[in-house]
């Protein structure tokens, strides 16, 4: 095992009781001292969450054929954004199935960013580069540079606004913009993982303990992996090696609506349109327990007593209950009595709809 | 974290409360605490008989599931039903509303420690 890498705020998460554990190559942390339930209840309840999610990947996209590249490389169609918009997307290869999900970011016709996966950032970055070799563009991996901070919860836009000259009321859902904060050049976009409104900031690392720091004073608290993980699956975000991987398809994962087959060619479109011509080979469902317990992943789920397929993230919502998101075979996707095993019990269970609690994202 | 000194305890960080021939069970403070916030407990069924070292319950936490293990055997006369509802008092009173079974004994135990020993093993 090589070293596990630290972000620029692991001195900080320790001061403040961060319990810490390996996370794609870092330590970061699970839960600081409240525990996970009072962190995931300040988020969903009105507070600012502040999550370093600086593990994650970032790369700059830039040249005369950048839009020609993305179009070719990701699903999405990125001739429909706008400059100073973000979109989620993924990249796939040839075989159709998930490289990764990413959102990308249009700063001009001539320079995107991308935000990647921590656990995919290598395999993302050497196949985008390959890629690139076709096209004039240059692919950068900032991601060693660069420090990402979520602010999630109602209260996000009051605890981060002091921070800024320029008001951030103006920068919808989905949309970014590039800022100064403490004299250095940022990113802020009004996007997350959690269902709350927020935001996710860019800085370089050099500035990252204080604004770390200046968000703590304007009333955010820190928020682990274990309440960020609460808050996604709340939501049904697909997180990669759960829903998505290299083992499935948009199609599979639902994931038909960031793949766009009509905007020429792309990486694995064949693959897509030939799996959806043929069918999924499993589906992507939602489901609730009727009775006590916590569905978790890998567990089996069961039709009409007949193994069926497995969950890809479970939980116990303080909400909603034990609610999970599972694979199961198409033909009982739809119908058919669900059970899940839990420790040899069959408990039985009920299909429901995304998400499994209201979202307050502003639209 | 509290270690009370009237209770035993078990390596597996069980304790367990002996009075005459009736043993009250749960998990210690420093268990509760490493496992994080608890929001699932599985109660034994009354009248079942388990060995000393035996897994009667589980506890799940948000991100862990974990077996709890009987430190004496016997045969189990009461759950703490709460539990179901409350999850959360074994990680708020581990020692008193967080107790999770009693168990008429039959005789078999495992090692227990008593509280000092009990602090010792933690400190290695």
């Amino acid at each position: 095992m090589s070293e596990l890498a630290k972000t620029p705020i692991f001195d900080e998460h320790v001061t403040l009781g961060g319990k810490m554990v390996p996370f794609a190559g870092f330590e970061m942390p699970v839960q600081y001292k409240n525990g996970a339930l009072k962190e995931y209840t300040f988020v969903r309840e009105g507070g600012a969450g502040l999550f370093d999610i600086t593990h994650m990947g970032q790369v700059r996209v830039a040249g005369a054929d950048a839009l020609a590249f993305l179009q070719y490389v990701t699903t999405n169609d990125v001739s429909k954004l706008a400059e100073g918009q973000v979109h989620y997307s993924a990249l796939l290869n040839d075989a159709g199935t998930f490289i990764d999900d990413i959102t990308t970011y249009k700063i001009s016709d001539r320079e995107y960013y991308l935000c990647i996966n921590a656990a995919n950032r290598h395999k993302d970055v050497a196949h985008l580069l390959q890629q690139a070799a076709a096209f004039d563009v240059q692919v950068s991996d900032e991601s060693d540079d660069t420090t990402l901070l979520a602010l999630q919860g109602a209260a996000a836009q009051a605890a981060l606004q002091p921070l800024l000259e320029s008001d951030l009321e103006s920068i919808g859902y989905y949309k970014f913009a590039q800022v100064s904060i403490a004299g250095r050049n940022s990113i802020i976009s009004r996007t997350g993982y959690t269902g709350e409104d927020g935001f996710e900031i860019y800085i370089p690392n050099a500035i990252a303990v204080e604004v770390w720091q200046k968000l703590l004073a304007n009333g955010a608290e820190p928020i682990g992996l274990a309440a960020r993980d609460m808050l996604r699956t709340e939501m049904g975000y697909a997180l990669y090696g759960h829903e998505i991987s290299d083992a499935v398809t948009p199609v599979e994962a639902k994931l038909m609506w960031i793949t766009k087959l009509d905007k020429g060619d792309f990486i694995g479109k064949a693959a897509v349109e030939a799996r959806r011509a043929e069918g999924a080979h499993q589906r992507l469902i939602a489901i609730k327990l009727t009775e006590r317990g916590i569905p978790r992943e890998h567990y089996k789920v069961f039709a009409n007593g007949v193994e069926t397929g497995e969950i890809t993230s479970g939980m116990f919502s303080p909400m909603a209950g034990g609610v999970a998101l599972a694979y199961v075979k198409p033909e009982h996707a739809e119908s058919a009595p669900l059970t899940v095993e839990i420790r040899g019990k069959a408990v039985p269970a009920e299909r429901t709809t995304l998400p499994f609690v209201r979202s307050n994202v502003r639209r | 974290m509290t270690i009370p000194a009237d209770l035993k305890y078990t390596k597996d960080h069980e304790w367990v409360r002996i009075e005459g021939d009736i043993a009250t069970f749960g998990i210690s403070d420093h268990a509760q605490e490493a496992l994080g916030d608890i929001v699932f407990v599985e109660l034994p069924e009354i009248g079942r008989t388990i060995d000393a070292g035996e897994a009667y319950a589980v506890v799940e936490s948000v991100k862990a599931v974990s077996d709890v293990y009987a430190p004496v055997a016997g045969e189990v006369i009461e759950v703490n039903e709460e539990l179901e509802g409350e999850p959360e008092k074994v990680n708020s009173d581990a020692y008193g509303a967080g107790w999770i079974a009693k168990v008429k004994m039959s005789g078999e135990t495992l090692e227990l420690m008593s509280d000092d020993e009990y602090t010792t093993f933690l400190e290695e």
